[in-house]
Parts: C-alpha cells; structure tokens; sequence
C-alpha cells in the first residue's frame, strides 16, 4: 500500500510539473536581430607651399595623402603700400565677398591645387627683388572638411566652430 | 484496527491529492490551448504546418535576416529546428575603399517580412551606439548624430521604451503570411555635427604643456542594431503581455500601445 502511495504521490508532482511546461510552450514567437556599421575617418594636414619670382608670389596647397577631401580658400596681406593682383592660369580661384580667393574643386588626400599668382605692385625702385620677406606680404589659407546635404551635394562650412567635449589629461 | 484505518484515511488523502492534481493539470492544458490558439477546426487540425512562425528582415529589397520555424513536408510536422540566416545590415551602403560622406542620406530601407505560416504581430527594437576600434562601445558618444529617419506610417513609436540610444516600435497591422510591412525607416545620415566635435589632450612635460586637439569621431565606428520580435497573431493581448512585456490593445486587426 505504501508503494502505491509512493506511485501516485510521485504521479501526481510530475502531473504539476507538466503543467507548467504546457504553459511555457503557450505563444508562438521567434525573433531575428542584425547589425552593422561603418568606421569615420576625419582630419586631414595640408601644407603650403610659396614660390617668389617676377614680383610674383606663387602659391599652391597640397593635402597629404591620408587627409579627408576638404576646400581650401586663402588670402594676402601686405602693407598699404603695396598693391596686390591676383590671378591664376584655370581660373580655379575665385573672390569671395571677404576677400578670400576660394579654390573651386575639392582637394582629395594626395592633391595639390593649382597655383594662386600673387603679383606685388606698387614696388619701390630702390627694392631688392631676391628679398621678398621686405615686401610683408603674408599669405594666410583655411582648409575645412567637405560636407554634403542629404541629396549628395558636397558644401564647405566655413562658419563652423569646432566644440570640445571631454577634455583628457587637463582642465577646462 | 486502529493502523488499518489510519492507513485508510491516508490512502483517500493521497488519491485526492492525485484527483486534484489531474484537474490542475486539465485547467492548466484548457489555458494554455486558449493562449495558442482560439479557434480549432478539423481544416486547422489537418494542416500542422500553421503552427510554424519565421520572420525575416529586409534591407532595400534583400532579405539579411531570417528565423523560421522549420516545418518537415515529409514528416508533415514541424520537426523542431530553425531555419536561420544572419547577416549584416549596412552591408552594401559603401563602395569597396569608399569614405562615408557626412550629411549625405544614404538609402536605408528597413521592413519586416512574415516568413512564417501563421498571421503574425511584430516590433522593432532599434539600438544605435559608437564603438571604438577594438569593438567597445563608446558612451560619451552621441547616439543622436546617427540619423535613421523613421517613417511612422503604421509603426507606433514606444515613447515608455525609447532611451537616446533605444528606438521601439509596433507594427499596428497584423502581418499576414508571406507578406512585408510598411518600411520603418527609408535613410541614414551621419550628422556634419561629428566634423565640429574635437576633444583636446594636454600633456604636461616640464614647466609646459602640450595641447593636442583631435577630432573625436575620428576612427570610431557607428553602429545600427535592428532586433525584430514576431509573436502568433491569436490571443495577442495576452501574447505580447506575457511575450513583451507590454500591455497591447487590438481591435479589428489593429493593434494600439496601452
């Protein structure tokens, strides 16, 4: 009799536990997940470089080769004595209205521009030509990382203002 | 005498203990074939294959991702595995040596597929993070300035459930078989944002400090992490309460957020 006891008691707790089986098998699901992604690449250095000959400043920018595309614009400054035309032989320099000369094709990692000819007028007589450190005219220029609008047209943002976040290492 | 009948009582104990164990197991099967199903005819019982569920994933047009319930035609029962295939999302979004360009809106059509042999309900959970080049995840970074541009039409935003970094939405139409969803999202941008953000590094040596600045998202790697949930369209309130988590109202095929 306690055999039968034993059978029936045992019957009855995998009878419950059954139970909660059929329950975990109530809902028909099933799922899927995928992912990707894509690694940026930012920064880029370009170098000037400025040639003197015919009172004429040549000036060309190239970007090492492991530079994003970016624009480039550039400009000179010399005293009020100096008179300063600027030309090149494409016409890939433009004027802005802040009178900065705007190269009009974008500058890929590995590339040089076309040279920007800076003629110095305005020259005094008695002036060395082989020293073209005493005339002061500077030549400044600005890259910045071509950009695109939704539609694939690339714009430069010469306005923009680089913000910094975490700081490592420092202070604010 | 006295040992007779106690073992008596405890025999007519046992066998109620087991008399009530089978009714809480009847109770519990009848509930459990409500939650399954609420309707059974003999066409239903005549077709096992209706119990298979499988839900696909489809990227502008091509399917990446599959998991279906695996159905033996010879056996003419599902036979208990999965018919799975896993891919990789953003897979063809960029020409072999071809750079990501910010701002531009790359075409990225994302809908879900009911690949299964029963109506089904679905969600998506959508993650979208930065990793560092050993594949860690970077926090500080902005999840905002990857753009997935959603289409609402017929996925409901879970407003409860969505985090900077987390994006859930229901489908609000029940997904019959063979058929595709409404796309939920139709482009990805990288944000001309990222171009700005630069961090500085100062280094100490001597009396002077060397200040480097550096672009922050420079070498970083976004990504987008699409789950899709499919669940048996019948008894789908109490599916997706049990299966989810979330409570669902449905009316008329419709489904809404409570």
């Amino acid at each position: 009799m306690k055999k039968i006891n034993g059978l029936l008691a045992a019957a009855a707790v995998m009878l419950v536990l059954s139970a909660a089986i059929g329950s975990a098998w109530g809902y028909f699901t099933t799922f899927v997940e995928v992912r990707g992604g894509h690694a940026l690449k930012l920064g880029s250095r370009t170098e000037i470089d400025e040639g003197f000959s015919d009172w004429t400043k040549r000036v060309s920018i190239t970007s090492k080769p492991d530079s994003v595309p970016v624009y480039i614009r550039a400009k000179a400054f010399c005293g009020s004595e100096y008179q300063l035309t600027y030309n090149d032989e494409n016409k890939k320099w433009t004027l802005g209205e802040d009178d900065y000369y705007y190269y009009s094709d974008i500058l890929y990692g590995g590339q040089k521009t076309e040279e920007l000819l800076i003629k110095i007028g305005n020259i005094p007589e008695d002036a060395d030509v082989k020293d073209s450190e005493h005339f002061n005219v500077v030549v400044i220029y600005e890259s910045t990382p071509v950009l695109y609008d939704k539609d694939g047209k690339p714009y430069p943002d010469w306005n923009a203002k680089l913000t910094t976040g975490n700081v490592e290492g420092g202070s604010n | 005498m006295k040992g007779t009948r106690r073992s008596g009582k405890s025999q007519i104990v046992t066998i109620a203990i087991f008399v009530l164990a089978v009714g809480l197991l009847l109770f519990s099967s009848i509930g459990g074939a409500r939650a399954a199903l609420n309707y059974f005819s003999d066409v239903y019982e005549s077709r096992a294959q209706t119990q298979d569920i499988g839900v696909t994933l489809i990227e502008n047009g091509i399917e990446v991702s599959n998991r279906d319930y695996k159905y033996n035609r010879e056996m003419e029962r599902a036979d208990g595995t999965w018919d799975e295939n896993a891919g990789t999302l953003l897979a063809g979004m960029l020409k072999e040596g071809e750079e990501l360009k910010l701002g531009y809106q790359y075409a990225e059509e994302l809908k879900v597929k009911n690949s299964g042999t029963i109506p089904q309900y679905v969600r998506v959970s959508i993650y979208k993070y930065w990793v560092d080049q050993e594949g860690e995840k970077l926090q500080e970074l902005s999840p905002d300035l990857i753009e997935l541009n959603l289409n609402l039409d017929d996925w409901l935003l879970d407003e409860s459930a969505a985090t900077k970094e987390r994006t859930v939405l229901y489908y609000s139409k029940e997904l019959a078989i063979d058929s595709e969803s409404q796309p939920f999202a139709d482009g990805l941008t990288i944000s001309t944002v990222v171009a700005n953000r630069v961090a500085q590094n100062v280094e100490i040596e001597g009396s002077h400090q060397n200040l480097t600045t550096v672009y922050e998202y420079d070498g970083v790697r976004f990504i987008v992490d699409v789950k899709v949930d499919a669940i048996q369209n019948h008894n789908i309130e109490d599916a997706a309460w049990s299966e989810w988590g979330r409570r669902v109202t449905v009316n008329n095929g419709t489904l809404s957020l409570q």
